[in-house]
C-alpha cells in the first residue's frame, strides 16, 4: 500500500515537473480547453439566469373566452353560471361587447374609428383567472372551456410564458449537445498535448519497457499529466466565465433597474464549479489514456 | 534455465532469421553466441527476453513459455533478466546513477535502498566516481559499463549481452569480459553474443555458432 502510494506520488511529481518544464505550451493548452469548456458552461449559466428571470415575473395568467356572436340566451346563461361557480377559477369577469368597444376606443385613441363603425364587431367576452397556474392545469382548463357550447375562442394569455419555457428546453438540450461536442474536443486537445510529450519521452518509454516497466507504470505519469492539464483547462474556463460575468454585471443591473427590478446575475454554485472541474479533469485523463495506449502499441506492437 | 525447442523466426517479408533451433542453457552456464552479422544472434537474444516472438516452436525461460506470454506478464519476466545492449540504450536526460536506479524505480523499490544498490552496481563496474556524470560525457567503454551496471542492479539470474564489446577497443573489451567472468563465477547465467574470439578463449564456456539461422557447432 505504501509502495503503491509512493509510486503514485512519484508519478504525480514527474507529471508536475513535465508540465512546468514547458509553461508556454501548458498554458496554451489550458487556454484552448478553457475556451472550449466555457461555451457550454456559459450557455448553461445564461439559460439558468433566463429561467430565473422567467420565474420572477408574477405569473397570473388570464384566460379570455370569446362568445359566439350568434349565441343563444340559454347558452349565455349556462356559461355565466358555470364560470361563477367553477372550482378551478379564482375569479371571473364579464366584458360586454359594448363596453369592450368603448374601452378599445378609449385606450388606443381610436374613438374616431370605433365611432365610425356601422356595428360592433367585437364579441361578448369573459375573462377568468385560474387558481392553478401550472402549464398542465392551464391546458386542461383551456380545453374544457373550449368545449362549452357558445364559446367561439379561448385565449390563454400565458402563451408567451409557455413559449419561453419551450425555448429554454431547447436551450437546455443545446447545452448538453455542446457539452458533448466540446467534451470530445477536450479529449482531443488533451491527447494532442500528451502526444507531444510522449514523443519527447519516446526513448525513456522504450528503455523502460525493455527493463521491465509495465504499461501501467509508463502510463501513470501521463495520466496525471492529462488530468492536471484538464484541471488547468477547467480553471481557465472558470476565469473566462468570471471575466464574462464581471463584464455583464453592470449592464444587466442597469437593465434590471430600468424595469425597477433587483435582478442580478447568479454566479455558479460550488457544486457546479466542482462538477465542471471534475469533468475536465476526467476528460483530460481520458485523452491521455487514449494517446498513451496508442503509443505503447507503437513502441512494442502486439503480436 | 533456457530451452529452445524447434524454434523458427521468420520476419515479415519472408526473411527467416532462425530455422528450427533446439538447444538448452542450464542455470549458471556461460554461453557465447557467435556467427557472422545477420546470422540470427540478436534475434535469438530477443526471443529469450520476449522482445520478439517465435514464428514456430517453443522458447521457455525458467519453465515459462516466453513466446506465448501475455503483454501484461512480459515486464515481470524482464525484471529477472539483465539486458546489455550494443548501443547501450542509456537515457541522456539524467545522470549516471539515475540511469542505473531506473530498473529499481520501475520495480517499485524504496528509493533510498535503490540508490544504495545503484551505487554498489556502479562501484562494481568502476564508475562510482562518475555517478553524477551525464552519459553523454562518458566514453564508449564507460557507457557500456554503465549499461552493465543497469543490467546488474536488480541482481538478475540471467544476463543477456548483445555484442557488448562490438564498438570497443581491445583494452576496454578485455575489462568488460573480465566483468562477465566475475558474474559467471557468482552463479549468474550468461548468454553473450560476440565476435571476440580472444574473449571466448580467455573465459572458456560453451559456444553456439550460428550460420544463416542454423546451429553449426557446439550446441549440446
Amino acid at each position: 500500500m505504501t509502495g503503491w502510494l509512493h509510486q503514485q506520488s512519484r508519478a504525480l511529481a514527474a507529471a508536475l515537473r513535465r508540465l512546468f518544464a514547458q509553461p508556454a505550451s501548458t498554458l496554451l493548452t489550458a487556454l484552448a480547453m478553457g475556451v472550449a469548456i466555457s461555451l457550454p458552461s456559459g450557455l448553461y449559466l445564461a439559460l439558468d439566469n433566463l429561467n430565473r428571470l422567467a420565474g420572477n415575473i408574477p405569473a397570473q395568467p388570464e384566460i379570455s373566452l370569446y362568445l359566439d356572436t350568434a349565441i343563444k340566451p340559454a347558452q349565455r346563461e349556462a356559461i355565466a353560471t358555470l364560470l361563477k361557480r367553477h372550482p378551478a377559477l379564482e375569479s371571473s369577469r364579464h366584458v360586454p361587447r359594448d363596453a369592450a368597444l368603448k374601452a378599445l376606443g378609449e385606450s388606443h385613441g381610436l374613438t374616431d374609428i370605433t365611432a365610425g363603425l356601422e356595428r360592433n364587431p367585437l364579441p361578448d367576452a369573459w375573462v377568468v383567472r385560474p387558481r392553478e397556474t401550472t402549464a398542465a392545469a392551464l391546458a386542461a382548463l383551456r380545453s374544457e372551456l373550449e368545449k362549452l357550447p357558445g364559446v367561439e375562442q379561448v385565449q390563454l394569455d400565458s402563451a408567451w410564458a409557455e413559449r419561453l419555457q419551450a425555448a429554454l428546453a431547447i436551450g437546455k438540450t443545446l447545452v448538453w449537445l455542446l457539452a458533448g461536442l466540446f467534451g470530445v474536443a477536450l479529449i482531443a486537445i488533451s491527447g494532442n498535448a500528451i502526444r507531444a510529450l510522449i514523443l519527447a519521452q519516446r526513448d525513456e518509454i522504450e528503455v523502460s519497457r525493455l527493463i521491465g516497466a509495465t504499461d501501467r507504470y509508463i502510463r501513470r505519469p501521463f495520466l496525471y499529466l492529462g488530468a492536471l492539464q484538464g484541471l488547468l483547462g477547467g480553471l481557465a474556463a472558470g476565469c473566462v466565465l468570471a471575466i464574462a460575468g464581471w463584464m455583464l454585471h453592470a449592464p444587466v443591473a442597469r437593465l434590471a433597474g430600468l424595469y425597477g427590478s433587483q435582478y442580478h446575475l447568479r454566479a455558479p454554485t460550488l457544486t457546479e464549479i466542482g462538477a465542471v472541474l471534475a469533468a475536465t479533469t476526467l476528460l483530460g485523463c481520458l485523452g491521455a489514456w487514449l494517446t498513451v495506449a496508442r503509443s505503447l502499441r507503437q513502441v512494442e506492437p502486439p503480436r | 534455465m533456457i530451452n529452445f525447442n524447434q524454434v523458427s523466426k521468420r520476419y515479415p517479408g519472408g526473411h527467416e532469421a532462425l530455422s528450427n533451433l533446439s538447444f538448452e542453457v542450464a542455470q549458471g552456464d556461460l554461453v557465447f553466441l557467435t556467427g557472422h552479422s545477420g546470422a540470427g544472434k540478436s534475434t535469438l537474444l530477443k526471443l529469450i527476453a520476449a522482445i520478439e516472438r517465435p514464428t514456430s516452436g517453443v522458447v521457455s525461460v525458467s519453465g515459462q513459455n516466453v513466446g506465448r506470454m501475455s503483454r501484461h506478464a512480459v515486464p515481470y519476466l524482464r525484471r529477472n533478466i539483465g539486458l546489455v545492449f550494443q548501443d547501450h540504450k542509456l537515457l541522456f536526460d539524467r545522470n549516471a546513477i539515475e540511469n542505473v536506479v531506473l530498473p529499481l524505480d520501475i520495480a517499485g523499490f524504496d528509493r533510498r535502498e535503490s540508490l544504495k544498490r545503484a551505487r554498489a552496481a556502479l562501484d562494481k563496474v568502476g564508475l562510482l566516481s562518475r555517478e553524477k556524470a551525464n552519459p553523454i560525457g562518458l566514453s564508449g567503454g564507460e557507457r557500456q559499463r554503465l549499461c552493465i551496471a543497469r543490467a546488474l542492479v536488480s541482481r538478475p539470474a540471467l544476463l543477456l549481452a548483445d555484442e557488448p564489446t562490438g564498438n570497443l577497443d581491445a583494452g576496454y573489451a578485455a575489462d568488460i569480459m573480465a566483468m562477465f567472468r566475475d558474474f559467471h563465477q557468482v552463479g549468474t547465467t550468461l548468454v553473450i553474443s560476440t565476435h571476440d574470439e580472444r574473449a571466448i578463449a580467455a573465459l572458456g564456456g560453451r559456444v553456439i555458432h550460428l550460420d544463416h539461422g542454423h546451429i553449426k557447432a557446439g550446441a549440446a
